[in-house]
């Protein structure tokens, strides 16, 4: 767990304030420490194999498929069953209860009796009691669009066009990952003193990966199935740009609240590989490899292509900032406060966007120094109390560390517009209108903001009683404090703390949460339906499987080549 | 039914906020109820024997103070489960013996005693050596005793019963809580009474049983699943057109 302040004194760590900000965090893209990313490199480095032990799938692509990973330390299997979906039944929603495919990764081999538990709950999802050796659970969707057009083109006997993985780069699109104990499956305890998958999210990062994977012999079979004499395998520059489509909710905002010491800890991993990269010297060959990664990035941001206005407009700043970008340091030498100077400039000139784009990019040049943090993205989640302190004190630390909590003005209806809630209708998170809307009195208490704000103002009258009192004496005048005061008292002891904003506030985003969570996931393409719904693409761009294996040589040029794969950009169709 | 760890716990906690728990107490409670339930502690059954009686109990009612000095406290949970906010008077005692190095917290009149071992963890964890003894029945006279050593996730725990009743005893429903910073705490089963080891388990036998326990799932029946799940169910709101435009999805999933 990061509380070394005495590391912040030595680095230029930027500050909370300005960190935690929540349009700043919804500003995010992947980087280099994002899961996805890690994951492809500890799979390159650890020569893990995938084969196919059963593929049965129909002329239509229905049936089931099951893969063998092998690890240095262990055996897995991921199960694929693949099913018709009438089309009325086809929803990205939590609601939903039918999809296209729904699949598994499982720890150790699968007997034929746990095949049949698996074929009798894996496709029904929540609705189904799930095997305790299931480690994650999830299903996805066709990109009808693309489906097509792939398997057409392909058993014509020609590649399809990159364009169409440009505008909705997937087949598939996942709507929900469980991990972590849902619906029976395995504990993340368990897989805390496991190599393969003890880092946060990786397991889950696997089976979106497999699925890209699955999709790819997918299309490749249904073509063939089309047209056998004809068909065409795709492509893999193709395969590669192939990414797996993510859609998601409001249900993805909890995890980010519920997990303050988690958040903190990625955050604070980034922003260190951050400082540590800005504090390097440049040369004139790490300037010019920042130029090729700004070029490509965007190129990427050029073709990045969505309805939503708001993110067109983000889209456009960060192409216009990031080609001022590309000037300025064409004009600049090589000097040893360059990166200094190339932070100030942008924060001046550059979008948000543009802003994180840099930062995430500055990173990249430095592997040797930062992978390692990957090592520190979990952490152990407990809010402690510390009973003994003395209620001043408490007040103190929020007036000194949660001073944003403390603008929360109860008297001012825009501050506390919004409750968020949980729908009887499969529990499926939603926002209302406080004034306007039903069930406030059962809200879930996600607005951190407005509850310190609370805890300050009875400290505030306890303290006018009893001026010496204690934590635990103020706690048993206001029993209801207990979860506050121990969230305050832990939190306040770390770098970042929390995401500073008021959850309850009019003009607050929702779709600033989810992009936080979505960019450590390694999320790109960031395509809003709403200001709380949006479709990213993960993988896309990545290597594929049979390129990761040690045949090819496990030497470091080799691994650092197949580890460039962000920002991913299309393909020319000439040269497939 | 097999439930794994999180899910008990994360059912619990929405059940008790169900039932009217503060969050922070519905936290601790579900912690408390999985801790013991994945340690072989039964955590499940006590919740069980408790859930009839937490139901008619009110949840804001707080533990009296009903005497303290400087190391010594007193508090009277008026016949309330463990699990409501009784970890309060545990924490009482934590902060008394960080200021003096040892304090003695006695809380009178509550049941689902045997829970609290699963909130003690958190401060053994913080570095307290604790002890927790209570009188599990009157005749026979079965004591039990836990002891955490600061620092560790796991207890020791003897139960025994004696054979000779003490000539001035009585029923006793109280739990007495002994916490020192700088001393083991551990019990050793030595006594003049003349007593028989019911069972006795080690810090490594309650380990294994934890990590057999996140292998093989949780065993909960299915009438108290179905019983917390409608205790959590009271958060949900019902379903309008409003609502479900609330939550933000799009008209059309087809792309």
């Amino acid at each position: 767990m990061a509380t070394q302040l005495d590391v912040q004194s030595q680095l230029k760590l930027r500050p909370a304030d300005r960190v935690m900000n929540l349009v700043r965090l919804g500003s995010l893209h992947a980087s280099r420490l994002s899961f996805s990313r890690s994951l492809v490199r500890q799979m390159a480095r650890e020569d893990w194999t995938v084969t196919t032990v059963r593929g049965d799938l129909d002329e239509r692509g229905h049936g089931v498929v099951i893969y063998r990973l092998q690890t240095p330390h262990h055996i897995y299997h991921g199960v694929v069953f693949s099913q018709h979906l009438e089309p009325e039944r086809r929803s990205d929603r939590v609601i939903a209860e039918a999809w296209d495919v729904t699949f598994s990764l499982v720890e150790g081999a699968v007997e034929e009796s746990l095949l049949a538990q698996m074929a009798a709950n894996v496709p029904l999802q929540e609705a189904g009691r799930q095997h305790p050796r299931l480690l994650v659970l999830s299903r996805a969707n066709k990109s009808l669009r693309n489906f097509e057009h792939f398997v057409e083109a392909l058993a014509a006997g020609h590649q399809p066009d990159p364009a169409w993985l440009t505008r909705v780069g997937y087949l598939y699109r996942t709507t929900a990952v469980y991990g972590n104990g849902k619906f029976g499956i395995a504990d993340y305890a368990r897989l805390q003193k496991n190599p393969d998958f003890n880092r946060p999210f990786s397991a889950q990062m696997f089976a979106v990966y497999l699925l890209r994977h699955f999709s790819i012999q997918q299309v490749d079979h249904l073509a063939q199935c089309r047209a056998p004499d004809k068909a065409v395998p795709l492509a893999p520059a193709l395969q590669r740009y192939l990414g797996i489509g993510n859609s998601t909710g409001l249900g993805m905002a909890p995890f980010l609240i519920n997990h303050p010491q988690l958040i903190q800890q990625w955050v604070y991993c980034r922003e260190r590989a951050l400082a540590w990269a800005r504090e390097q010297s440049p040369c004139e060959e790490s300037r010019l490899e920042l130029m090729t990664l700004l070029r490509r990035a965007h190129q990427h941001f050029v073709e990045t292509a969505t309805e939503d206005s708001e993110q067109t407009r983000r889209n456009a700043a960060t192409v216009d900032s990031i080609a001022a970008v590309i000037r300025w340091l064409d004009q600049t030498q090589a000097t040893p406060d360059l990166w200094n100077e190339l932070l100030d400039w942008a924060d001046d000139t550059c979008s948000l966007e543009a802003q994180e784009l840099i930062n995430t990019l500055l990173i990249e040049l430095y592997p040797d120094l930062i992978d390692s943090a990957e090592n520190e993205l979990s952490c152990e989640e407990i809010l402690e109390l510390q009973p003994e302190m003395r209620a001043s004190a408490l007040k103190l630390m929020i007036e000194s560390q949660f001073a944003w909590a403390l603008e929360y003005d109860p008297k001012n209806p825009d501050h506390k517009y919004w409750f968020w809630y949980r729908s009887a209708e499969k529990e499926e998170p939603r926002l209302g209108v406080r004034a306007e809307e039903p069930g406030a009195e059962k809200e879930v208490s996600l607005a951190i903001g407005p509850r310190i704000h609370r805890t300050h103002q009875l400290l505030d009258a306890f303290l006018d009683r009893a001026p010496r009192g204690s934590v635990v004496e103020f706690l048993m005048a206001h029993p209801g404090q207990k979860e506050c005061v121990r969230r305050i008292q832990t939190m306040g002891a770390t770098v970042y703390g929390e995401i500073q904003a008021n959850l309850w506030h009019r003009d607050m985003k929702p779709i600033h949460l989810l992009r936080t969570k979505l960019s450590f996931f390694g999320a790109s393409r960031f395509d809003p339906k709403s200001d709380r719904w949006v479709r990213v693409t993960l993988f896309q761009g990545a290597p594929l499987f049979c390129e990761l294996f040690s045949d090819h040589g496990t030497d470091k040029a080799r691994l650092a080549a197949l580890d460039d794969w962000s920002f991913a950009v299309e393909p020319d169709l000439n040269s497939l | 039914m097999k439930v794994s760890f999180n899910e008990l716990q994360g059912m619990g906690r929405k059940a008790f906020i169900g039932i009217g728990f503060a969050e922070g107490d519905a936290i601790d409670a579900a912690e408390m109820v999985a801790w013991m339930e994945a340690h072989g502690l039964g955590g499940v059954a006590a919740l069980r024997k408790g859930l009839d009686y937490l139901l008619t109990e009110d949840p804001t009612e707080t533990p009296t103070l009903v005497y303290q000095d400087a190391d010594f406290s007193v508090l009277d949970a008026h016949n309330h489960s463990i699990l409501g906010n009784a970890s309060l008077a545990v924490e009482l005692g934590y902060a008394r013996a960080r200021a003096r190095g040892l304090s003695i917290t006695k809380i009178r009149h509550c049941h689902n005693r045997v829970l609290v071992i699963g909130y003690l963890s958190r401060l053994a964890r913080r570095g307290m050596n604790v002890t927790a003894f209570w009188r599990n029945s009157h005749e026979p006279l079965i004591e039990q005793v836990v002891g955490f050593k600061a620092g560790h996730p796991v207890p020791e725990i003897c139960v025994y019963s004696l054979e000779d009743m003490p000539d001035e005893t009585e029923k006793n429903d109280g739990i007495t809580l002994i916490m020192a910073n700088h001393v083991d705490l551990l019990p050793s089963l030595r006594s003049d009474y003349a007593l028989t080891n019911l069972m006795r388990q080690t810090e490594e036998e309650l380990e294994q049983q934890r990590d057999r326990a996140l292998v093989e799932g949780l065993e909960v029946d299915d009438q108290l699943w179905k019983t917390l799940k409608s205790l959590a169910d009271r958060l949900l709101v019902e379903a309008s057109d409003a609502s479900r435009s609330g939550a933000g999805a799009g008209s059309s999933d087809n792309d």
